[in-house]
């Protein structure tokens, strides 16, 4: 089981100081360009080629552009929540002007008329310009596609702790008020504490499985009802599982019958056990007394004849009560399983 | 039996420790408590008790709650038994508590005279199964639905007669009942259900451990 994050649910504000060294940084190599450009004159030094300045511009275009995504994208490690599109406010200014210098070097390029064969010029600008867009947005695109995959996880993660909230809600909160308002009702307080519990327990360390699938969930489900309405407790232990049909449907059903009838007549520890085979779904409910004699059941009395036994039998299946005075009851139902499956179309 | 039981219980609620406290009668006797791993190691060492009723989640230690209790009073001379008391009915909770060396696992509904007894019967040495406990002991060694897995080693598998034990001690009889219902004496039920938590223990069958945390059924 992961416990819950144990951090504040908003995060805390961080201010970062606006870093404003970059227009100097960008005077500065201006500066030492223009020095070199006129000592190379003064003292006539070669010119340098043609692209030599173009490049420069580029690279440092694409140095302004990239360097705030970097601060960025280690500022996203921290609070990944943040949205702030591709750039802080005090980003915009430098990317503005790396991109234009990016740009004009770029159009230099498409311009430069270095040899006089077309064709030549046709083949090689496209390329370099598809490469030199690629590298200036390229970082742009990758931390895009990060941002979306953090926002995800966020997004499940704030989904679930919602859902538990919700849970919690639903079931502790609305119990707990319920509680206090029956304090001096020991029988009832009993009852949704019970509930509650078993409500929790299934929560936290069960499958969450629905009826239909699982016949240890239905049977689960039955009992509970039974241990609601009649106030007792019943220890359900289920072996093996599969999908709920509609003879496991009529087992679990009579076995809820059966459970009642316990919880009615019978004295704790009452106690169900459920076990599905190849070829069988048994159900043993077992009270501890006092029992009675299942062979003087007065023909009007329905529950044990006609909702466990008859009910069981014409799924294929029986039921059998054994119980004497005094002792023990325990009501065994029986269904099959394969070969009843086989005959049923589905 | 002549003298009381000494025990030392261990609970991370208060209240759960005065309620186990409370609900022991007759025979038994409260000689200290714990209410994480370092101070149940410490009570234990402290009172040398014949038994302890150990929560299966506990704050402190390695995490791992009672096994961190269980691993280092089990490896001294003389160590007392455990019983796990819990409100989990995870099997993975259940099986792991039992296979790191406790002798008995009952859930936190049980009552005040069910407990005495599993207390004096753990002291005696016997294992104690609650219903839910041999369900899963059924369920791990594939009673059920189909798992026929051939197995060689005597520790993988449960007699037929084990397996009968179980079942009717996971529909909730009581050994004695169990001892009528299958006509042997409810000694030789005591042996059955020794027999099943030493396999228990001791089996190496696809982990039990892991069969229990990724119990799936098709």
């Amino acid at each position: 089981m992961t416990s819950p994050a144990n951090e504040r649910l908003a995060r805390p504000l961080r201010r970062r100081a606006p870093n404003a060294a970059w227009p100097r940084a960008l005077v500065g190599a201006a500066m030492l360009m223009a020095a070199f450009a006129t000592a190379s004159a003064r003292f006539g030094w070669p010119r340098p080629a043609a692209w030599v300045v173009p490049l420069v511009a580029y690279v440092v275009g694409l140095a302004l552009v990239w360097s705030p995504l970097d601060l960025a994208s280690v500022e996203d490690a921290r609070r990944p929540e943040v949205v702030i599109g591709l750039f802080a406010r005090d980003h915009w200014a430098r990317v503005v002007v790396g991109i234009g210098l990016a740009f004009s070097a770029m159009w230099w390029f498409a311009t430069w008329h270095y040899t006089d064969q077309p064709v030549v010029r046709l083949l090689m600008v496209p390329p370099a310009l598809i490469a030199a867009l690629a590298l200036l947005f390229g970082p742009w695109l990758v931390r895009l596609a990060r941002q979306v995959r953090v926002e995800r996880s966020e997004r499940i993660r704030e989904f679930e702790r919602a859902e538990i909230a919700a849970h919690l809600h639903d079931s502790v909160l609305q119990t707990l008020t319920l509680i206090r308002k029956n304090s001096g009702d020991p029988a009832t307080v009993a009852k949704l504490a019970r509930a509650q519990e078993r409500d929790l327990r299934t929560y936290l360390y069960q499958d969450r499985r629905t009826a239909a699938e699982s016949v240890a969930t239905a049977l689960a489900a039955a009992i509970s009802a039974v241990e609601d309405a009649h106030a007792v407790a019943i220890e359900v232990v289920s072996v093996g599982d599969a999908p709920t049909d509609k003879h496991l449907r009529a087992a679990v059903a009579a076995a809820k019958e059966a459970a009642t009838n316990a919880a009615k007549h019978g004295v704790a520890p009452i106690s169900v056990y459920a076990e599905v085979s190849d070829d069988h779904y048994q159900v043993f409910v077992r009270d501890s007394g006092p029992g009675f004699n299942p062979k003087r059941i007065p023909a009007d009395r329905l529950g044990i004849r006609e909702s466990i036994m008859g009910r069981v039998e014409r799924h294929g299946g029986f039921a059998a009560v054994a119980s004497k005075r005094g002792q023990s009851t325990e009501v065994t139902i029986s269904v099959p399983r394969r070969a009843e499956n086989g005959k049923v179309a589905r | 039996m002549s003298d009381r039981v000494r025990v030392v219980v261990v609970d991370d609620h208060d209240v759960i420790r005065v309620g186990v406290k409370q609900s022991l009668g007759e025979g038994v006797e409260v000689v200290g408590e714990g209410r994480d791993v370092e101070s149940a190691i410490q009570a234990i060492a402290d009172a040398r008790p014949a038994v302890v009723i150990l929560d299966v989640h506990l704050p402190g230690g390695m995490g791992g709650g009672a096994l961190d209790v269980l691993d280092v009073c089990l490896k001294k001379p003389d160590p007392p038994r455990f019983l796990a008391l819990s409100v989990s009915d995870a099997a993975e909770d259940v099986v792991a508590v039992v296979r790191a060396g406790a002798r008995g696992y009952v859930t936190k509904s049980i009552s005040g005279p069910e407990l005495t007894d599993a207390v004096k019967r753990v002291a005696l040495g016997d294992a104690v199964f609650s219903p839910r406990l041999a369900g899963f002991v059924l369920d791990a060694f594939g009673a059920a639905a189909g798992d026929v897995a051939v197995v060689d080693e005597d520790l993988d598998k449960l007699t037929a007669r084990e397996q009968e034990v179980m079942r009717l001690i996971a529909r909730g009889y009581s050994y004695r009942e169990v001892g009528e219902k299958l006509f042997i004496s409810i000694k030789t039920v005591e042996t059955h259900v020794s027999a099943v938590l030493r396999k228990l223990q001791l089996s190496s069958r696809h982990e039990l451990a892991h069969w229990a945390a990724q119990r799936r059924i098709v």
